[in-house]
């Protein structure tokens, strides 16, 4: 089973990489640009130098984090899509907390990066109660609560949470406290991908090791075999999106602590969709999951020098890791599933 | 008096404005879930249609040709789910998904190329004020169509049957793949009109995010209209009623944002209430497998 289980991730690795250069190839080709000068701006961009590849490990970090939380609630056969409004939040509650809390920066940081993943686990549990109490479908609900909190991140900042040291759009500059500190040198590389990478290892042990690991895999597998067995099926619902909003959320945090410093409604370039690919591709397995990750922090980072050196909009990334999560939709995630 | 009665006039035309694209993406949704096809890529088909029809327009000065190559658009991103869905019985909520991404980074990789600069294109020739309301009048209409096709005819009940219990309609010597697939390409074909009506009908271009998750509210419109044309276009009119009453309630003072919020809250609400009370088509959701196949 072991060795079937890798061949399973080999074979879709193969396909991605098949969709990403095959796909790739035929829109630098429609953009009248050499899929060859195409491909090394863009891996130019991903590793060219030491900050460019520090780059792409901040881009890797950043969908890292919604992807281990989009992992959580798919092995319980929960379909988060809304991990981009979780991140958004969490990002927003980080950016008003780093701002106001004071003291030492273990605290200060500790305290902003909570804000941001309890916003995002609130945001994550709304679905989830709601599914919990009324079995309303966790894939609209998400999407819906996407679209909102997208509109309340930018009512926030531009009214009730508006300082007058903050552009539109924008909250203030954080306390120095809060911000997390680098470990390349003049990057913005910093401690959140030992957080990231710490996580997916604990994650691991979660998902395996664990009585709660062992019930959200029941209740996404076979979940009228669970409920018979005892497991709650509406307590595994709440818990699986409040902790899946959470490491989004908490993804969302050290994007405003790490690497922008502050909040601003532009925080996420969609990295709580692509990130779906990320969970896809990894077998939403957390390891795996994050050497996905930087394979597509590499794409992600790649398509702006891509953009900028060989005129290749770097929109085709998106199409791309649509593909992918088409071309990787034929796993059976869920045993089944209703929609309502 | 009048003032009242005018200003709720225009709420009602507002409502029906609004309702519109609501309408035709929800009852693409109705015909692909009821042969069994769930189709979150409604988002993505409208743009595609969107993108379509003005990039058509703009290049052969015609509304009626960019509309037309519109729908072919939104049919052609249907069919890309149809087939995963139906011959690959791929799971049909990560498939649509994927979708939505894919016609989105289409659409903003295609500005750049067509258009040569990002976020939005040039204006193009478009269907006004009149067009407006021709399609406002084609999407009730078609929810009457629908209706009867669907419940009157043969094909109709075909496609609910694949919907409802595949197994049982195969063999009754339907091909529950064939009937699916053809269903989800129509329903994306109706679907496309909500993303033309927006980029033809409500103004003349296209511009990225102009569906502003539209799709998703037609998703929940489905279920609120309990799987049928009819109730899928009083719920469709029942969100649009919200997004008019943005307008109207913005003028009272109260914050834009906030009120762009309220149809997504009430279809949120709508979800959480309706849930548990309404049934879906047997089969919605759940990928056709055939026996021989099966047994592999």
């Amino acid at each position: 089973m072991p060795a079937f289980f890798r061949l399973r991730i080999v074979r879709d690795l193969a396909v991605a990489l098949i969709v990403v250069f095959g796909v790739g190839s035929i829109a630098m080709l429609l953009a009248h640009v050499s899929p060859i000068d195409g491909f090394s701006a863009l891996f130019d961009g991903a590793f060219g130098t030491t900050s460019e590849f520090a780059e792409t490990l901040v881009s890797a970090t950043a969908l890292l984090f919604p992807a281990l939380g989009i992992a959580l609630a798919f092995r319980a056969g929960l379909f988060n899509i809304g991990a981009e409004g979780q991140l958004v939040l969490g990002g927003l509650a980080a950016g008003v907390a780093g701002v106001f809390v004071p003291g030492p920066p273990i605290v200060s940081i500790v305290v902003t990066l909570l804000a941001g993943a309890i916003a995002g686990g609130v945001w994550g549990g709304i679905a989830g109660f709601l599914k919990a109490r009324f079995g309303a479908n966790e894939v609209i609900a998400t999407l819906m609560l996407n679209v909102i909190a997208a509109l309340v991140a930018t009512y926030a900042v531009d009214g009730p949470l508006h300082f007058a040291t903050a552009n539109e759009g924008e909250t203030p500059l954080l306390a120095h406290t809060a911000w997390l500190p680098t470990i390349v040198p003049d990057t913005r590389l910093t401690i959140s991908i030992v957080i990231a990478l710490a996580l997916a290892f604990a994650l691991r042990f979660v998902f395996n090791r664990t009585v709660f690991g062992f019930e959200l895999r029941a209740a996404g597998e076979a979940p009228e075999a669970a409920r018979r067995s005892g497991v709650d099926l509406s307590r595994i619902a709440l818990l699986a999106m409040t902790f899946s909003g959470a490491i989004a959320g908490l993804g969302g945090a050290t994007l405003v602590t790490g690497v922008l410093h502050r909040f601003n409604t532009g925080l996420s370039p969609g990295y709580g969709f692509v990130a779906i690919a990320v969970a896809l591709v990894g077998n939403l397995e957390p390891i795996w999951i994050a050497v996905a990750a930087f394979a597509f922090g590499i794409l992600q980072n790649g398509a702006l020098s891509m953009q900028a050196e060989a005129n290749v909009p770097r929109d085709i990334v998106n199409v791309v890791e649509g593909l992918v999560i088409i071309a990787l939709a034929g796993r059976r995630y869920v045993a089944s599933r209703r929609s309502t | 008096m009048s003032a009242l009665v005018a200003a709720l006039i225009a709420l009602a035309g507002l409502t029906l404005i609004k309702a519109t694209p609501l309408i035709f993406a929800a009852l693409g949704g109705v015909l692909s879930e009821r042969s069994g096809v769930v189709n979150i890529g409604l988002e993505g088909i409208m743009i595609g249609g969107a993108f379509t029809a003005v990039c058509v327009s703009g290049a052969t000065g015609s509304p009626l040709l960019g509309a037309i190559a519109g729908i072919f658009a939104g049919a052609a991103l249907a069919a890309l789910l149809a087939f995963v869905a139906t011959r690959l019985a791929f799971d049909q909520i990560v498939a649509g998904t994927g979708l939505n991404i894919v016609a989105l980074g289409g659409a903003a990789f295609g500005l750049v190329l067509v258009y040569g600069q990002p976020g939005a294109s040039h204006e193009v020739p478009a269907f006004g004020k009149t067009g407006e309301a021709v399609l406002t009048v084609l999407a009730l209409v078609l929810a009457g169509a629908l209706s009867l096709f669907l419940n009157r005819t043969p094909w109709g009940l075909r496609i609910r049957a694949c919907g409802e219990n595949p197994r049982a309609a195969a063999s009754a010597g339907i091909d529950p793949l064939q009937t699916r697939f053809w269903s989800v390409v129509a329903g994306g074909a109706i679907a496309s009109l909500g993303g033309v009506y927006l980029a033809l009908a409500e103004l003349d271009l296209y511009s990225d995010g102009m569906t502003a998750g539209r799709g998703f509210i037609a998703l929940a419109a489905v279920i609120f209209g309990r799987w049928t044309p009819f109730g899928a276009t009083g719920a469709a009119l029942f969100f649009g009623f919200f997004s008019a009453l943005q307008y109207t309630l913005q003028r009272v003072g109260i914050p834009s944002e906030l009120m762009q919020a309220l149809p997504y809250l009430a279809a949120l609400v709508a979800l959480a209430g309706l849930a548990g009370r309404v049934r879906a088509p047997a089969s919605d959701g759940i990928p056709y497998v055939a026996e021989a196949v099966r047994s592999r």
